[in-house]
């Protein structure tokens, strides 16, 4: 009895160990993202952009740019009623998540070569003050698109 | 027998519990660094129960002529939004919004819609500015500019809080929009109904043929 249940602590022990794979091994920050997106802007004046970085890791990381060739100039900004104000950086917390959302945080895009049309892909590129870059390929969605039903 | 049927749940519940451990971090355990979650009570029209009264608005539309707010609205349904052009995230999409749900109005309807969008930015927002933006998204709508101070207390009067346009530490030019989009009665001209920036076209859509008729929606 005690032996077989022993048996199952230990390969429980090794399951965990191979679920968690890379990432949770090491305390290093692991950075992804999802739900990225652009809403058609109006002009090429000016473009909204939002996406959202997890984090998998056990340090914490910083966003530190947002580069891409089509436009002229990405800042980052927190929204506070109703109130945008710029920031030159953003954390992205250990096992957790940075989140630009329609209403709260966006990136702000700037002298846009040409206006991004529905249906087209405007690549970034994240700077971060510990992890390497990560490039996102953001779709244009519609003006209108709400991610949470997906149209 | 009874051993491996418990060593198989305890490696079950192992397995389980590792899955939920290493899981992709959206369990909503996490901490997420910003959020601006809006309470959310399933419906997006706030009815009032005390409606506002048409703010006595004199100002300049996109072609550069005098618009009195309510002397050209009276007895048309209203949506008034307070906001600007520089704007990437919110102003953009809440009359981007209104015009999609506007298209699925009979025509009579649409044109008797006033969707008036009365910038918080005079300075940058001059008539030209606001006719060009407004253009891409409907030509219907109108756009106000003018003397802030007049635009502040018209916002004001419908409880709308909004500040002149700033440099921030930056250097950066800063402006406000409002949060609401509020809806106008054609029968008693008093605003009723009040939209948060998180109501959707869908809102909109379903929303749209009750207020042209002055109706709850």
């Amino acid at each position: 009895m005690r032996r077989a249940v022993l048996t199952a602590a230990a390969l429980a022990g090794a399951l965990t160990l191979a679920g968690c794979g890379t990432g949770s091994g090491s305390s290093k920050a692991d950075l992804s993202v999802s739900a990225s997106y652009m809403p058609q802007p109006v002009s090429a004046d000016m473009a909204a952009g939002f996406l959202t970085i997890t984090n998998k890791g056990g340090t914490k990381d910083e966003l530190t740019s947002v580069t891409s060739d089509v436009a002229g100039q990405i800042t980052m900004h927190s929204t506070v009623g109703g109130s945008m104000e710029e920031k030159t950086s953003f954390a992205v917390p250990a096992h957790g998540q940075l989140v630009f959302k329609s209403g709260g945080n966006h990136l702000m895009f700037e002298k846009l070569k040409h206006k991004p049309e529905q249906g087209q892909k405007v690549t970034l590129k994240l700077t971060f003050a510990k992890s390497g870059p990560l490039t996102v390929e953001m779709p244009v969605e519609s003006a209108t698109y709400n991610p949470s039903t997906g149209h | 027998m009874r051993k491996k049927t418990f060593a198989a749940a305890a490696l079950l519940a192992a397995a389980t519990l590792t899955l939920s451990a290493c899981g992709s971090g959206d369990d909503g355990k996490s901490p997420v660094s910003v959020v601006s979650e809006e309470t959310d009570s399933g419906k997006a029209a706030t009815i009032l129960d005390q409606p506002f009264e048409k703010p006595d608005l004199v100002l300049t539309d996109t072609h550069g002529k005098k618009y009195d707010l309510r002397a050209e609205t009276k007895g048309h349904p209203t949506l008034v939004y307070f906001g600007y052009t520089h704007c990437p995230d919110i102003c953009p999409t809440t009359m981007s919004n209104i015009a999609v749900a506007k298209q699925a109005l009979p025509k009579a309807e649409q044109d008797n819609l006033r969707v008036v969008f009365v910038t918080t930015d005079p300075d940058r927002d001059t008539p030209a500015e606001l006719g060009k933006w407004l253009k891409g998204i409907d030509p219907q709508f109108i756009g106000l500019t003018g003397d802030f101070s007049t635009i502040q207390a018209g916002a004001r009067s419908l409880g709308i809080s909004i500040e002149p346009t700033k440099k921030d530490k930056n250097g950066k030019v800063v402006s406000v929009h409002g949060t609401q989009v509020i809806a106008f009665s054609p029968k008693t001209d008093g605003g009723y109904v009040l939209y948060g920036e998180d109501a959707t076209v869908d809102d909109y859509t379903k929303d749209l043929p009750k207020l042209v008729k002055g109706a709850k929606p």
